[in-house]
């Protein structure tokens, strides 16, 4: 199997889904012959034509509101925003449109807008933020955030199968520093299914996207302590058997984002836990998170924001003493 | 002679477990006690060399009282030749993993956190475990799932104990490959069969029932109906076991909501209420089993139709099973069991009070009741009834 960046990865799955399906088709600013502003497309405009890759306006609202159009149509538009962040300004369609035809007309609105999403490269606030629980509090949207190159391809391919709209989270960190061996040709990975990446017994750590390879790094020594990393892969829906499964094994969890922390992902994990897991629990469910501030520009005051590895190895430690 | 307790002022030496010379570790027991509330081990204060005996085996003694003096300025390894070998500092260990909870005579507050977590709680009383007598291996003291789990293996693997399963890596124990998990309905039902067992006192009565009557009656329709009809009536008749009993508190109902047990094949089975079965004739209890029945396999039965049953009946007879002592659902205090009809030869008595032995579709009624709740008078008087309603039924 060819070995390919986390970039490469979500390239060679657009390209594969643009091959598989004429009605596969991506828009969005600079995505054509420039390639994108982090050049994911690159080389997708020679071989499918400028008809199949559109550049779009600097208008998040239209080209949101455009690939609703299309996906409406019966096409599958693949809607990329420079960064996670703009998605604000496409949010009336995502949510009040796109999440609604559904429920209201019963149309299938088979669409993914690819969202460059995470800091850590004193981006500052406008282009650093991880913005997925917004769309939590929206029914009818999917949100998938991968770790690893496998899965960036395979759950790229199953948001563009599905026919809701699906908001697929691609970690900038991760583009280009990880690699990962990707079978060549088209797979799925199935959605709303969670990844053991780490198998444990002592300690669930709950994790996605970049977070994954922090979690990992924390726990590779952790004075020997077996703890369960779980890549949830999907955050909506959540794999709730799977993340039940883990902590009724475990009894003891802590979830681990880059997010800020109230009403997060990991809030949601956290109630889940309690509901249905209360009888499991052997001590309190424990979050790391970005605190409720906004990205800061200086890299010294990023870092004190994200999660780093020592702060999730303290708060397992903490949690394995308890 | 340690206080077990506010009321208890004396208590008795059972066994010493070390005798004088010999090297004691920290918590290590010395000592068996009984008193009037509890049988415990006394471990020790302090690591130290036991140097004398004051109150000998059998003996009674006031609380307070001197037992023994131990020198903890004395070393390990320097005593009589069967010593333990102190070095390592795991004399116990040969029996116990290290994080396993020493029980302690004292358990005092503060050293002590107090915080039993959910899954410990659960496992404790699924075990008769008294956490608040153990001390963990966690922070301040707390008892962690791996302590109680040590603790249950230690107490043996046999019974219904090795329904835990062990941990990866509890003290490194040898385990069989892990197997396939079994499915969420599997481990729901044998939560609840496993709880049922160890909370209510069961006790199963069986009575033989002649069906000829039934059988005469009952053209297309299942004996189940006619069985339902006529433990409902009798429920009526005997309110005592159409009851539910929670702690300490017994409430009988006037209303009859009937479980009637239905097997989804492999995957497990399901126990649909048929609310106010007491308005229903055994023509309407058959066709709301059916509905029922349909619906369970079929997953659309609404939450509240599994729910507040008063009394349950299972039908596990039709498969050919003669007798079985059904697991009592809870809370309920009684389950009834139906089993096959089956031609057996009886004897029969005539009017003129003549015997002879004659064919007769026959079945055994099988219930399990709750002892804490009703006596076998009652359950015999009960089934007696059942049957009587059966074996003259005339539509």
């Amino acid at each position: 199997m060819p070995e390919l960046t986390y970039l490469e990865a979500i390239s060679d799955g657009l390209r594969e889904e643009m091959r598989h399906d004429e009605s596969v088709f991506c828009l969005g600013q600079d995505i054509g012959s420039f390639g994108g502003a982090f050049k994911v497309t690159e080389g997708l405009a020679d071989e499918f034509g400028a008809d199949r890759m559109w550049d779009t306006p600097l208008a998040e609202s239209a080209i949101v509101g455009a690939a609703v159009g299309a996906a409406v149509e019966g096409m599958r538009p693949i809607a990329e925003m420079q960064f996670a962040d703009f998605i604000a300004c496409g949010f009336d369609q995502l949510v009040n449109v796109a999440a609604k035809m559904h429920y209201r007309q019963g149309l299938a609105v088979p669409l993914v807008v690819r969202l460059p999403s995470g800091g850590g490269f004193s981006g500052g606030p406008f282009h650093s933020q991880n913005p997925e629980a917004w769309f939590l509090q929206a029914p009818g949207l999917k949100v998938v955030a991968p770790s690893t190159p496998e899965d960036a391809k395979g759950l790229l391919a199953s948001a563009v199968r599905d026919p809701n709209p699906v908001l697929y989270l691609e970690h900038k960190h991760l583009y280009r520093r990880l690699r990962g061996e990707v079978a060549k040709g088209r797979y799925e990975t199935p959605l709303g299914e969670v990844r053991v990446a780490r198998p444990g017994s002592d300690l669930t750590l709950v994790a996605y996207g970049a977070m994954v390879h922090t979690a990992l790094e924390a726990v590779e020594d952790l004075d020997g302590a077996r703890v369960e990393v779980l890549d949830l892969r999907t955050l909506c829906p959540l794999d709730r058997e799977g993340i039940l499964g883990s902590v009724r094994k475990t009894g003891k969890v802590v979830v681990l984002h880059e997010a800020t922390r109230s009403c997060g992902v990991g809030a949601e994990v956290c109630a889940l836990i309690a509901e249905e897991a209360f009888e499991d629990l052997d001590g309190p469910v424990v979050r790391v998170t970005a605190p409720d501030v906004p990205i800061p520009f200086s890299p010294s005051l990023e870092s004190a924001v994200l999660p780093q590895v020592d702060q999730v190895r303290e708060a397992c430690r903490e949690l394995l003493d308890y | 002679m340690p206080q077990m307790g506010v009321s208890v002022a004396e208590g008795t030496i059972t066994a010493w477990r070390k005798r004088p010379g010999d090297w004691i570790e920290r918590d290590e027991t010395v000592v068996e006690i009984s008193t009037d509330k509890v049988e415990t081990e006394v471990p020790s204060p302090a690591a130290g060399r036991l140097r004398e005996v004051l109150v000998e085996e059998g003996a009674t003694v006031d609380v307070g009282t001197l037992l023994a003096t131990l020198d903890t300025a004395a070393r390990p390894g320097e005593a009589h030749a069967d010593e333990h070998n102190g070095e390592s500092g795991e004399i116990t260990s040969a029996a116990a993993p290290r994080s396993a909870p020493r029980e302690t005579a004292r358990g005092s507050a503060e050293e002590q956190s107090g915080v039993v977590s959910p899954v410990v709680r659960r496992i404790a009383a699924e075990h008769g475990i008294d956490v608040a007598r153990l001390r963990g291996s966690g922070r301040r003291g707390r008892v962690t799932k791996k302590d109680v789990l040590a603790l249950v293996n230690e107490q043996g693997g046999a019974g219904p104990e090795s329904a835990i399963p062990a941990q990866e890596g509890d003290g490194g124990r040898q385990r069989a490959p892990a197997g396939e998990r079994l499915s969420l309905m599997r481990r729901q039902i044998g939560e609840h069969m496993v709880r049922s067992l160890k909370t209510a006192a069961h006790c199963t009565t069986v009575v033989e029932a002649d069906m000829s009557a039934v059988e005469a009656a009952r053209g297309r329709l299942s004996y189940l109906a006619f069985v339902a009809r006529a433990a409902v009536a009798s429920l009526r008749e005997h309110p005592s076991l159409n009851a539910t009993i929670e702690g300490e508190h017994l409430t009988v109902h006037s209303e009859v909501h009937l479980g009637v047990a239905v097997s989804l094949g492999e995957e497990g089975l399901i126990v649909p209420v048929i609310r106010n079965a007491h308005d229903l004739s055994h023509e309407g209890l058959a066709t709301r089993i059916a509905d029922v029945a349909e619906r369970a396999r079929s997953k659309r039965l609404l939450p509240e139709e599994v729910e507040g049953g008063t009394f349950t009946i299972t039908n596990p007879g039709r498969f050919g099973a003669l007798l079985a002592t059904p697991i009592i659902n809870q809370p309920q205090v009684a389950i009834l069991d139906l089993e096959a009809v089956t031609k057996r030869p009886v004897v029969v008595t005539d009017e003129q009070g003549r015997d002879s032995i004659a064919v007769r579709p026959m079945t055994y009624l099988c219930m399990s009741w709750d002892h804490r709740a009703l006596d076998g008078v009652l359950a015999a008087r009960f089934l007696s009834s059942v049957r009587r309603n059966l074996e003259s039924w005339s539509g």
